[in-house]
């Protein structure tokens, strides 16, 4: 499984009215081009703050999911948050990581998740649905069977794929678009 | 800053917490609801306050990026938050603020204690100290100094 089909299984299987939060470089590069929503918000800078801006949103809107799309480089720049997601308990949270166990955004130098356990890790702070997953149909399974968490996804991805996507620039419209998007949903709730 | 400036440190780190009762106040008034930064002794009173109160939704974070990534969140969500921290906190968290909230466009209401300024004697506290408004400064950010005589 590689990034461009891992992405595409995310995010056809997740519910449309999840919300999505993803992390710098091209996950969220490929997600902007070929999966542009309302619903997402991208991390283009601040790497590393992906999954605790997904928390505060969780936080805030208790009755949505939110999906976290983040990379096993970004993760690891910001360990201390799975331990506060671990303590807060968002049962509407649903993080995964993308493993290609490299900074692959940059030139696919190694980063140290291939000699660390984080699936184990975030099991061991409070992650209530833990995932481990190398293909699609195990990903997808694994989505579509989430159901109540703070929920973690490992997903082993290969190295490579596509570099040349476009970036979003538009950052404080793609905010208001979203913010819409969240109040006329909670209306409807 | 002047030693009027650095005596209401010592006021908001004493028992007496009127003043951080008026912030809170003033934060209640403008309808924050969320809150969430690293702990520092001489904000404790505040802290205090943002934990009291139930209409607040309180997140200590492990480092002060995370707590702004905290309150980006929140506000995506429709929240009102404050990110307090320590001037030093606001080093660690420098770029997240440039390259969050500033391109995002996220006006976050930010509490620091202002460390490293007259009258300090902890050597960590001096760089960061001196370079407190140049970077806020640098930044374009807003901010304003609060000492004992507009507090």
């Amino acid at each position: 499984m590689n990034r461009q089909e891992a992405i595409k299984v995310i995010m056809a299987t997740i519910g449309v009215q999840n919300a999505v939060v993803s992390t710098t470089g091209l996950i969220t590069r490929e997600i902007f081009e070929k999966f542009d929503s309302e619903r997402n918000i991208y991390v283009p800078g601040s790497m590393g703050l992906a999954s605790s801006i997904g928390l505060g949103l969780a936080m805030a809107q208790q009755t949505r999911r939110v999906v976290v799309i983040d990379g096993d480089a970004s993760i690891l720049m910001n360990l201390g948050s799975l331990v506060t997601v671990g303590n807060k308990q968002p049962t509407n949270l649903l993080h995964i990581v993308l493993d290609n166990e490299a900074y692959a955004s940059c030139s696919e130098e190694r980063s140290m998740s291939g000699t660390a356990r984080l699936d184990a890790l975030a099991g061991e702070v409070g992650y209530q649905y833990v995932r481990t997953t190398d293909n699609q149909d195990d990903l997808k399974r694994a989505i579509m069977e989430f159901e109540r968490g703070p929920g973690f996804i490992l997903a082993k991805i290969e190295l490579g794929g596509r570099r040349d996507f476009r970036r979003p620039l538009e950052l404080a419209a793609i905010k208001n678009r979203l913010m819409l998007f969240l109040a006329r949903q909670t209306e409807k709730e | 800053m002047n030693q009027s400036n650095k005596s209401i440190l010592n006021t908001l780190a004493g028992d007496r917490s009127e003043k951080a009762d008026l912030l809170h106040g003033v934060f209640h008034e403008l309808g924050v609801n969320f809150a969430s930064g690293v702990p520092c002794g001489v904000l404790r009173h505040i802290i205090r306050n943002f934990e009291d109160d139930a209409a607040v939704l309180h997140v200590l974070a492990n480092r002060e990026s995370e707590a702004v990534g905290l309150a980006a969140g929140a506000f995506f969500g429709g929240k009102i938050p404050v990110v307090y921290m320590q001037n030093s906190g606001l080093f660690s968290a420098s770029n997240d603020i440039a390259s969050l909230l500033v391109p995002y466009r996220m006006p976050i209401f930010f509490v620091v204690s202002y460390r490293g300024c007259e009258g300090e004697d902890a050597v960590q506290h001096l760089t960061t100290g001196r370079a407190t408004e140049r970077l806020l400064e640098s930044f374009g950010l807003p901010f304003e100094i609060f000492g004992n005589q507009n507090l």
